[in-house]
């Protein structure tokens, strides 16, 4: 497609996402809320797992503190939605910045493990502080506002789109590729790579964080087990590997199909939809382990030749 | 004599007990092309990988352009204009050649200087210009040792160090880049050329330090060390 075009059909596109409140069934709305939060957090995965190469099993306990900022803020302190989520996300930066300079001088599994304790000790931590609920949780004011939260989640997924458009093309962005395809290399030329990786962290924390705050308004409850939940960090990396890392959009279709799927799924073959939802991923590891936005790429030329070669590469 | 450009003073390099450099001392000036040559294991890619600030320094002094570089970051010591080209290319595989000679410019801002450097790289290296889209992963041997030397000078370094340009290259190729090299050096780039090929390095260079075990044994004009009976015994097999 011309740029023109793909970007026409991208508006077409963001319109009806805006106006689906007034379209969509209220079940559809309750979904897309889900969705959109999901692909908020692979795609602030993919700013460090697909752009600078740190694959980050750690971005729910963002998600996590994120959630806890705008529940201690509204709860605690009798501060409005906005406020909260303006705190959740100051934490998040600031806890990816203290926490990354240690953590991001690690390098590959030893880096995964290390932020794979993380929501484990969060989760503890959280669970001992009485003024957060501890291990009871907090309940939120309610709110039955669903168009409030759909629109927030959108702006917000919009603006984590922008943010890794502008890493694609950008000096910091090539920056993080860079020290992504060889570390020592990126040094060699002159790229601060502790701040480049610190940077890239906390852009990723606090988009997760927010994601996480408007989560937790949503829905009215937290507490320290559903805060910091780590299959849901496996869930977003599956959604960006599948959608495409290192690409702009690749994560957020993956995200909104894998979410799809599982929708599907659930609705119509209920106990056994993870089995199914894991044999998806399963054949889309095998068949594209590259990502949507590769096959996009390639099966133009090479048709159904690509599953083929990719099933051949990897000598299954 | 002018103060050096770069003066290396009494360094000592070292990885948990092993002691890798044990007080070095080496001068280069503005203009030379000065080859440091050695065995296996005698600490050359040690020795740059501490002037680029890539690993610690335990004692000594780097002084490069009058000011003292030791211990600072690897970024502001390529800031100061001081770029290697690493042993091994180390290119940006899965980047295209152009955005790997870019990314030599990252540091910098002056767009028009830039593009006017990227031509005159593209005539130095006409092989290069041909492959600009390409995946730097997928060149030849010889043109990924382009590239690295192509982005290195994208940095517009005043001193550039050349760890091991010949390694796994065919003999005619090595020859080329060593004329390329000679060329750079006519543009007013100091270049440090580090080489386990001791006969090639001192054939192209000005002067030389020959490294042993830590410490430089022996030094003087490239010619001189050509033609010193120890060092043919030791490296050349005369």
């Amino acid at each position: 497609m011309k740029t023109p075009a793909k970007l026409l059909l991208l508006a077409a596109v963001l319109i009806a996402a805006v106006a689906l409140p007034w379209w969509g069934s209220d079940v559809m709305l309750q979904f897309a809320i889900d969705a959109l939060l999901l692909a908020v957090l692979a795609q602030s995965w993919n700013i460090l797992g697909g752009y600078t190469g740190y694959a980050s099993f750690g971005q729910s306990t963002f998600y996590g503190l994120g959630a806890y900022g705008v529940a201690v803020s509204m709860t605690q302190l009798g501060w409005s939605f906005a406020t909260g989520l303006l705190v959740g996300g100051a934490f998040c930066a600031l806890f990816a910045l203290l926490l990354g300079v240690p953590v991001l001088r690690l390098r590959g599994h030893y880096f995964a493990i290390a932020t794979l304790a993380l929501a484990q000790v969060m989760n503890a931590i959280i669970s001992n502080i009485e003024f957060a609920g501890a291990n009871i949780g907090l309940v939120l004011p309610l709110l039955k506002d669903d168009l409030l939260f759909y629109e927030a989640a959108l702006a917000l997924l919009v603006a984590a789109t922008l943010t890794v458009w502008w890493i694609s093309r950008s000096r910091f962005g090539y920056g993080l590729i860079a020290i992504r395809e060889n570390e020592e290399a990126a040094a060699v030329m002159g790229i601060n790579t502790t701040l480049y990786k610190v940077m890239a962290f906390m852009i990723a924390g606090v988009f997760a964080g927010l994601a996480g705050g408007i989560h937790a308004y949503h829905i009215t409850f937290l507490d320290p087990a559903g805060a910091f939940d780590l299959t849901l960090n496996v869930k977003m990396i599956i959604m960006a590997v599948f959608g495409g890392p290192g690409t702009v959009l690749g994560p957020v279709v993956g995200a909104f199909l894998l979410s799809a799927i599982s929708e599907l799924l659930a609705a119509n073959v209920t106990s056994i939809a993870a089995l199914f939802f894991g044999i998806v991923i399963v054949v889309a590891v095998v068949a594209m382990p590259r990502g949507l936005a590769d096959l996009r790429r390639r099966i133009g030329s090479l048709g159904l030749g690509y599953f083929a070669d990719n099933i051949h590469r990897n000598k299954l | 004599m002018n103060a050096p450009l770069l003066h290396v003073e009494n360094l000592h390099v070292g990885y948990g007990d092993a002691v890798v450099l044990d007080g070095v001392n080496i001068d280069i000036h503005s203009g030379e092309l000065v080859a440091l040559v050695g065995s296996n294991g005698a600490g050359k890619t040690t020795l740059l990988r501490a002037l680029s600030g890539l690993i610690p320094v335990r004692s000594g002094q780097i002084i490069f352009n009058g000011e003292s570089i030791t211990g600072r970051t690897s970024d502001r010591i390529f800031r100061a204009g001081l770029t290697q080209q690493p042993e091994g290319r180390q290119l940006f595989d899965r980047m295209t050649l152009e955005d790997n000679l870019l990314m030599g410019a990252n540091l910098r801002y002056d767009k028009h200087a830039i593009a006017t450097d990227l031509d005159r790289i593209y005539t130095l290296f006409p092989r290069l210009s041909e492959r600009r889209r390409q995946l730097a992963g997928t060149l030849s041997g010889g043109e990924q040792q382009m590239c690295a030397m192509a982005r290195a000078l994208m940095s517009a370094p005043r001193l550039l160090m050349v760890d091991e340009m010949s390694l796994g290259l065919a003999p005619v190729v090595v020859l080329q880049l060593m004329e390329t090299l000679q060329q750079v050096r006519q543009t007013g780039i100091t270049v440090l050329l580090v080489e386990q090929d001791v006969h090639i390095a001192l054939e192209h260079a000005d002067r030389g330090y020959v490294l042993e075990t830590g410490r430089i044994a022996l030094e003087g004009p490239a010619r001189a060390l050509l033609d010193n009976p120890e060092i043919q015994k030791a490296y050349l097999g005369v």
